[in-house]
């Protein structure tokens, strides 16, 4: 048994040695996920604020327009297309989608009425079918600005109110989200496309075949490459950490060590799959399609690049059984909602289910050859 | 003295070809044995059988007493295989090939000892890619006895080498029958198998049509009268050839 043990630590000493000389193996496993995490953190990066490309059409000349004017241009929450100044350009702007609405202050708006003391006007928001939403939402924005300045005018009481206050409990942005889902993507490229490439490979040029004469056995030889793929893998995943905690203000909430062994977990789960689709076929173009047909699922559904919570509640449910799921879940529960293991126990029994059917699977179909 | 392999009716089938059809053969310890023939007259196969490689159908193979087709396993501690064209992992040092190899048979050796017994000990600290296909061959053999085997096998090992590396390999392959170990080796080349092999075994289409010592088997063919065409030719097709073409080297 000592003698196993041997064979399994110079495998796994050596070959993880050699992927560390590999510069392609290294952008795989280390640049390719960074990629996409800048990427996707510069997207993710003002995503906090939400705000309207209008146009805005004055057709009056009072000093209360021109006064309104420009505060809509001072504005944070719209932006202001100064190119548009006429309600055709706008409504052709805005069957594009260039602009979400235009907003229109008719010639008398801001006149003061015979008989009144104050300017009053009426401000027309227009959009199109498809901007609903945000016209319905722009709508609400300037009756709340000119309700705030009703009040200036007409010292009338207000019985009512609604006061907003911002909680101080932390609540997840998008980047939370978004880089959990990445953290899945490492682990899926490395533990499905690393076995998947090399398999075929060292079958063709007649490597397994070689090491098969020798008593090396299949569950050592899986092992060596179980130890490799986490040891490499979460060299990978803590550069990842690194730069998002750096780069992007992440904030880890969780215990590390709970995270370091959940993804460890993880990630052998996933090789699992790599390892029964390499293991199995013959050469590169049986793996191809087999492993796109049961990666982009998984890439797709997961929660990788799109949040699940923005699926509709059916596909919510099945894509939550797919195996990456509980995975790329179950690491944001941990480093961003700062929850112990004993808490995603659901998860944890999944991946467990599944390391249970992928491996069985894999030594079921491997072959030398 | 008791033989170290043995093989008895052995049969293998593909589909509606009998690939190995009965063959029984010996192998004595120390001796180097060499099994012939035409493409497709099941050398290979029979050879595969032997390493534990393909399944056998029927028959049996002992090595040293053990039974192939029952321990697998215990068979693979005690016999070395050299493919037909070693591969092996780029970006792997050949000392870091040996001890991995050493490893598969929980066994830790000095890199060092086994890749001066096949003169490459100055390229221990290269990777396997920068090998020549001779450096790779002596690579290959080296690692298949880090395990001290009783058996080697040898499939075809000098095809596609240049007349030094053949000649090469036909002294390393000595050295190894000469440490007391049997090899057992496929061929197609007349004059290796006439150079090297102590005894051959000559197949077609599955059978062994001749089994005996090279210097016996030419003399049986002369006894049955055989004569060699004896004639001098002034040039021959090649000389025509060259006459025409030129000797220059061509590219592509």
């Amino acid at each position: 048994m000592k003698k196993a043990f041997y064979t399994i630590w110079v495998f796994y000493k050596i070959n993880t040695k050699r992927f560390f000389r590999d510069k392609l193996a290294l952008f795989f496993g280390i640049g390719f996920p960074l990629i996409f995490l800048f990427v996707f953190g510069a997207l993710n990066g003002n995503s906090n604020s939400v705000s309207f490309n209008v146009a805005l059409i004055n057709k009056s000349d009072s000093s209360f327009a021109k006064e309104f004017t420009k505060d809509i241009k001072g504005s944070k929450v719209l932006k202001v297309n100064k190119e548009v100044t006429t309600l055709s350009e706008a409504e052709d702007k805005m069957s594009r989608s260039e602009i979400d609405a235009a907003i229109v202050l008719p010639a008398e708006f801001g006149d003061v009425k015979k008989g009144e003391k104050y300017p009053s006007g009426q401000a027309e928001v227009l959009y199109t079918q498809n901007n609903q939403a945000s016209g319905q939402a722009l709508g609400s924005i300037l009756d709340a600005q000119f309700k705030g300045i009703n009040g200036k005018f007409t010292h009338t009481v207000q019985p009512f109110s609604v006061k907003t206050e911002q909680l101080s409990k932390k609540s997840l942005t998008a980047f939370d989200y978004t880089f959990a889902g990445l953290l899945g993507f490492a682990i899926l490229g490395m533990g499905i496309f690393g076995p998947i490439n090399v398999f075929p490979e060292l079958k063709k040029m007649g490597i397994l075949r070689r090491l098969s004469t020798t008593p090396l056995r299949v569950w050592q030889y899986f092992v060596s490459i179980m130890l490799g793929q986490a040891t490499t893998g979460l060299i990978s995943l803590a550069i990842m950490f690194a730069v998002a905690i750096g780069v992007f203000h992440l904030k880890v909430a969780g215990n590390y060590l709970e995270l370091i062994a959940f993804i460890v977990f993880g990630i052998i789960m996933i090789l699992g799959i790599g390892l029964a689709l390499g293991g199995w076929a013959k050469n590169e173009r049986q793996a191809a399609p087999l492993s796109n047909i049961i990666v982009f699922p998984m890439m797709f559904l997961s929660g990788t690049f799109f949040p699940r919570y923005l699926m509709p509640e059916w596909l919510q449910h099945v894509s939550g059984f797919l195996p990456l799921t509980p995975v790329i879940d179950g690491v944001r529960l941990i480093a961003t909602e700062g929850v112990h293991l004993t808490a995603i126990l659901p998860q944890i029994g999944l991946i467990a289910g599944w390391m249970v059917i992928v491996y069985l699977i894999a030594f079921k179909v491997f072959r030398w050859e | 003295m008791k033989a170290m392999i043995e093989v008895k009716d052995l049969k293998k089938r593909y589909g509606d070809k009998q690939a190995v059809d009965g063959i029984s053969f010996d192998v004595k310890k120390g001796e180097i044995f060499g099994i012939l023939g035409p493409n497709g007259a099941g050398k290979t196969t029979t050879l595969e059988m032997m390493e534990t490689l393909r399944e056998i159908d029927s028959g049996f193979v002992k090595i040293d007493g053990i039974d192939v087709k029952k321990n697998p396993q215990k068979i693979k501690y005690i016999i070395g295989v050299q493919p037909q064209t070693p591969a092996f992992q780029d970006k792997t040092r050949l000392t870091e090939v040996i001890e991995m190899f050493a490893a598969a048979y929980g066994e830790k050796v000095d890199p060092m000892e086994f890749l001066r017994d096949v003169d490459l000990e100055e390229k221990a600290t290269n990777f396997v890619e920068d090998l020549s296909g001779g450096q790779k061959q002596r690579l290959s053999i080296t690692t298949a006895l880090v395990h001290g085997p009783k058996v080697f096998f040898l499939d075809e090992p000098t095809t596609g080498l240049d007349p030094q590396a053949r000649r090469n390999l036909w002294e390393l392959i000595e050295q190894v029958r000469d440490k007391g170990i049997s090899v057992v080796m496929t061929t197609h080349y007349m004059d290796e198998a006439e150079i090297l092999c102590d005894r051959i075994a000559v197949m077609d289409e599955g059978k062994i049509i001749a089994l005996d010592t090279p210097k016996d088997l030419i003399k049986a063919l002369l006894k049955r009268g055989f004569t060699k065409k004896q004639h001098v030719e002034q040039a021959n097709l090649e000389d025509v050839f060259i006459d025409l073409t030129g000797k220059a080297l061509r590219e592509g």
